[in-house]
């Protein structure tokens, strides 16, 4: 198709303007003549505008993109107009030199066919801008504008007297016949070609109202256009029921709405990106400029360096230099200008993108929110980027949320890429897709952004992993100590006390004889004991058992057993038992630093629970000074509270005591 | 005397039983939990009942909470818990409710004189507190007790610990109207009323060290 579709649509859009360059030039002729009823000498201009604008838009159209519907319609509109008008230029011309001419005739025969001047806006109105009709609902009145156009094309040269410059010829195409019967059919046919006209016009609108704001920018210009024939085909209709005239005037406007409608296909193609031929219009346009640039600074700095210099070497290397060093500035700068005029949307959307970059890097905004700039970017409130995990394959929503496969909820899906690398999916309406060129530039400027999220967001979902398996592996610990200080005193003490009552009664049954063994066995049970009381300090370093009696009730054996004094201020209320654990084994382990490297006279040990927490702080009077790292221990406590996603704060001022406050989150 | 044991370590149970039996005392049921300990009790209503605190199925109170249900509903029978550690939860307040209750590590037990004289004194109405756990409600900071002199504290322990004045003489080696004095002494500095029941000056000084407990 493409291949024959080139010299076809070049032939078209030829003959069309030599069709209309051959009516304009007699137009001229003609005005040197006193023709009755001859187009006024300006005509000639206003019908190469009127068929020349549809034909050359229609040419580029087919040059560029074959299969559009819309650039046939605009070619063969242009060429049946310029037929028409041709026709009726020189048929007049030829009937006023010889009233008996048989070309006269049969031209004015063709200039019957006034009523394409109609048909190809009503073509354009049911299908623009994609050669379909806006939904088959149209399929009925689209049937209806098909037969009435076929009928008054049909129709029209059958009429009997053609109207010449002197007077009615006959038509050698009617021969005579008494076709009368045929007037009201014809008349039917143009009221429903009437009809079409308005329905077309309703067509544009329906396309309108449903389109996407896209789609409105690309129909505006055409809608008020294409109100425009059937408006004044209606008033021209009514003028002439009344006058019986037809008004020269009527067909300059009409000719200038012809213009009008293909200047509106042009600015749909070239501001608003139908078709997608914009970017080849705008490499186009950079690079002629580009060039006629060069050339004239080339030309300007060869001359300036002949006249100085004279030597023709000079010139030409001065010349090429100043144009080679031009030549990457003034690209860009024309690049950007022409973005700016020709392709705003895009320039916008990636504008914005540029700015949410920006502020990026300067801190005002998070990566992870590169979805809600592209939102804004492509006007689309339902777009969401999901970041690629690099690990794992798997897809993730701003807040960390591993997906289980992207949503099936109608979204498209664009691939953003950095690097070769897929980094996430852009989840958008699919009508963006339309407009791919826009589509891509704003992903490729978003490509950063959303590299920097998916690293964010896979670094929170690693630290989140660590994070519960350190609680866990904590937990587990804690467990394990609860369990061997179980298994000392259930297992091992038990089986020491019963070897105790054994050696016992077998003490107090010794015969008299054996008494003297007594002492020996009053030894071996004292060695029994102080095991039992042995094994029971292992057991309560591992967890203090009173523990189970709450926080409280350790904290207060903790603070009898103090080598300095304690002042305990504890809460009665109780916390989940691992978080009384680890607020023992902090207790513990500050009141064992405070002894040992802050010399205090006292310490004060506090806990209180909120909702939310329990607080513990346990302050002396000592020398203070105290600081993470230096063999106090205070890393380890600072390890043990994370692992139970609390905090710690140390404050430690030389010589003014040390405090430290641990706060334990005691969630679910 | 008439006793139920309850100890779910067999061989444990059996030594305990075994020392009771050599003593003179009947050991009329021997239970491994709770439930059937509370059967027991219902069934023989002996005159002590022997308890250790962790037992099936939780390991946590169980035989606490059974001795405080036993003290509820079988007034006749008294309760001697065995524990393998400190703990005070109830347990102070058990015994300082009212007679007939002791609380004592088990290891207690290989001092077998000191362990048939506390299981007597509990059946007998009287009442048997670890010195462990008197030694951590002694060892508070507290004004009042810092009023005695060592001596006297050595004696408010032992009073606090169940034992009667004879009881306290033989263990720190002096005469009872030596005691007699000190105790005199004790319960004025703390404010108590003065009283010659042995039971009842015992309830006096828990309820005061339960109360400076705070």
């Amino acid at each position: 198709m493409s291949r024959s579709a080139r010299p076809i649509a070049i032939v078209t859009a030829a003959v069309a303007l030599a069709a209309v360059a051959v009516a304009a030039v007699v137009i001229a002729v003609a005005a040197g003549r006193d023709i009755p009823d001859a187009p006024s000498a300006w005509t000639g201009p206003l019908l190469i505008l009127g068929v020349g604008a549809p034909a050359c838009v229609g040419l580029v159209l087919v040059l560029r993109r074959p299969a559009t519907r819309v650039a046939w319609i605009l070619l063969a509109g242009a060429l049946s107009v310029a037929l028409v008008m041709a026709g009726s230029v020189v048929g007049n011309l030829a009937l006023d030199e010889d009233p008996h001419s048989a070309t006269g005739a049969w031209a004015l025969v063709l200039a019957t066919e006034w009523v394409v001047l109609f048909l190809w806006p009503l073509a354009l109105a049911y299908v623009f801008p994609d050669g379909h009709l806006p939904s088959p609902r149209w399929r009925l009145p689209a049937a209806f504008a098909l037969v009435s156009a076929a009928g008054a094309v049909l129709l029209l040269p059958l009429q009997p007297e053609l109207e010449g410059p002197h007077g009615d010829v006959r038509s050698p195409l009617a021969g005579g016949a008494d076709l009368d019967f045929l007037t009201p059919v014809f008349w039917a046919c143009w009221f429903g070609l009437l009809l079409s006209l308005f329905g077309g016009a309703l067509a544009l609108r329906a396309r309108y109202r449903t389109g996407s704001r896209e789609r409105r920018r690309q129909i505006l210009w055409l809608a008020y256009g294409a109100l425009l024939p059937p408006l004044w085909l209606g008033g021209s209709s009514l003028a002439r029921l009344i006058f019986g005239e037809f008004a020269s005037p009527d067909l300059l406007v009409l000719m200038l709405v012809h213009a009008w409608l293909a200047v509106a296909v042009a600015v749909a193609v070239t501001r608003h990106g139908l078709y997608e031929i914009d970017r080849l219009f705008n490499r186009t346009l950079v690079y002629g400029v580009l060039t006629a640039l060069l050339a004239g600074t080339y030309a300007l700095v060869a001359l300036l360096a002949g006249q100085l210099a004279g030597g023709s070497a000079f010139a030409a290397s001065a010349g090429t230099l100043a144009a080679a060093l031009a030549f990457r500035p003034l690209r860009d700068r024309l690049q950007t200008a022409v973005d700016r005029r020709f392709a705003r949307r895009r320039v916008d959307a990636v504008r914005l993108l540029r700015d949410f970059l920006d502020d990026v890097r300067d801190g005002r905004s998070e990566p992870e929110d590169v979805g809600a700039a592209l939102a804004l970017a492509l006007d689309d409130p339902r777009a969401e980027v999901v970041f690629r995990l690099p690990e794992t394959g798997a897809y993730a929503d701003r807040a960390g949320h591993v997906l289980d496969g992207l949503p099936e909820d109608g979204r498209a899906r664009s691939t953003i890429g950095h690097d070769h690398r897929e980094v996430g999916v852009l989840l958008h309406d699919p009508v963006l897709a339309q407009r791919p060129d826009v589509l891509r530039a704003v992903l490729d400027a978003a490509a950063v952004a959303v590299e920097l999220g998916r690293l964010r967001v896979e670094l929170r979902l690693q630290l989140a992993q660590v994070e519960s398996s350190r609680t866990r592996i904590a937990q587990a610990g804690y467990e394990e100590r609860r369990r061997l200080e179980r298994d000392l005193h259930d297992g091992a003490q038990q089986r020491l006390v019963t070897l105790g009552i054994v050696l016992r009664r077998l003490q107090r049954s010794l015969p008299g004889e054996a008494r003297i063994l007594a002492p020996a066995f009053d030894a071996a049970v004292d060695e029994v004991a102080a095991t039992i009381g042995d094994l029971r300090t292992i057991a309560a370093g591992l967890r203090p058992p009173r523990l189970d009696e709450g926080l409280t009730a350790a904290l207060e054996d903790l603070a009898r057993a103090a080598a300095v004094p304690v002042e305990l201020e504890a809460t009665g209320d109780r916390a989940p038992p691992d978080v009384e654990a680890v607020a023992y084994y902090i207790a513990c382990e500050a009141l064992t630093n405070a002894v040992k490297h802050g010399a205090p006279s006292r310490v004060t040990v506090q806990t209180t629970r909120t909702a939310e927490a329990l607080r513990l702080v346990v302050a002396d009077d000592g020398v203070g000074g105290a600081a993470p790292g230096a063999g106090s221990g205070l890393a380890g406590m600072a390890d043990r509270v994370a692992a139970q996603g609390g905090s710690l704060a140390l404050e430690s001022p030389a010589g003014a005591g040390t405090r430290i406050a641990v706060e334990l989150p005691c969630g679910s | 005397m008439r006793v139920v044991i309850a100890e779910d370590t067999v061989l444990l149970r059996e030594g305990l039983a075994g020392l009771l039996e050599d003593a003179g005392h009947e050991v009329v049921g021997r239970a491994g939990d709770a439930e059937t300990l509370l059967a027991l009790v219902g069934e023989h209503a002996p005159d002590l009942a022997v308890v250790d605190v962790r037992m099936p199925p939780g390991f946590d109170d169980e035989g606490t909470r059974a001795a405080a249900e036993i003290r509820r509903s079988h007034p006749g029978t008294a309760v001697l818990v065995l524990s393998q550690h400190i703990e005070t939860r109830h347990v102070v307040d058990l015994v300082a409710a009212g007679g007939g209750f002791g609380y004592l590590l088990k290891d207690r037990v290989l001092d077998v004189d000191d362990f048939l004289d506390a299981a007597r004194r509990v059946s007998e109405g009287g009442s048997a507190l670890d010195p462990q756990v008197v030694a951590t409600l002694v060892a508070r900071p507290d004004h009042a007790l810092g009023e005695l002199t060592p001596r006297e504290r050595e004696v408010l322990s032992l009073m606090a610990e169940g034992r009667t004045n004879g009881g306290i003489a033989r263990q720190l080696w002096l005469t009872e109207k030596t005691i007699e004095t000190h105790v005199r002494t004790i319960l004025m500095k703390l404010g108590l009323p003065v009283s010659s029941d042995d039971h009842r000056r015992v309830l006096a000084v828990l309820t005061y060290l339960r109360a400076s407990q705070g």
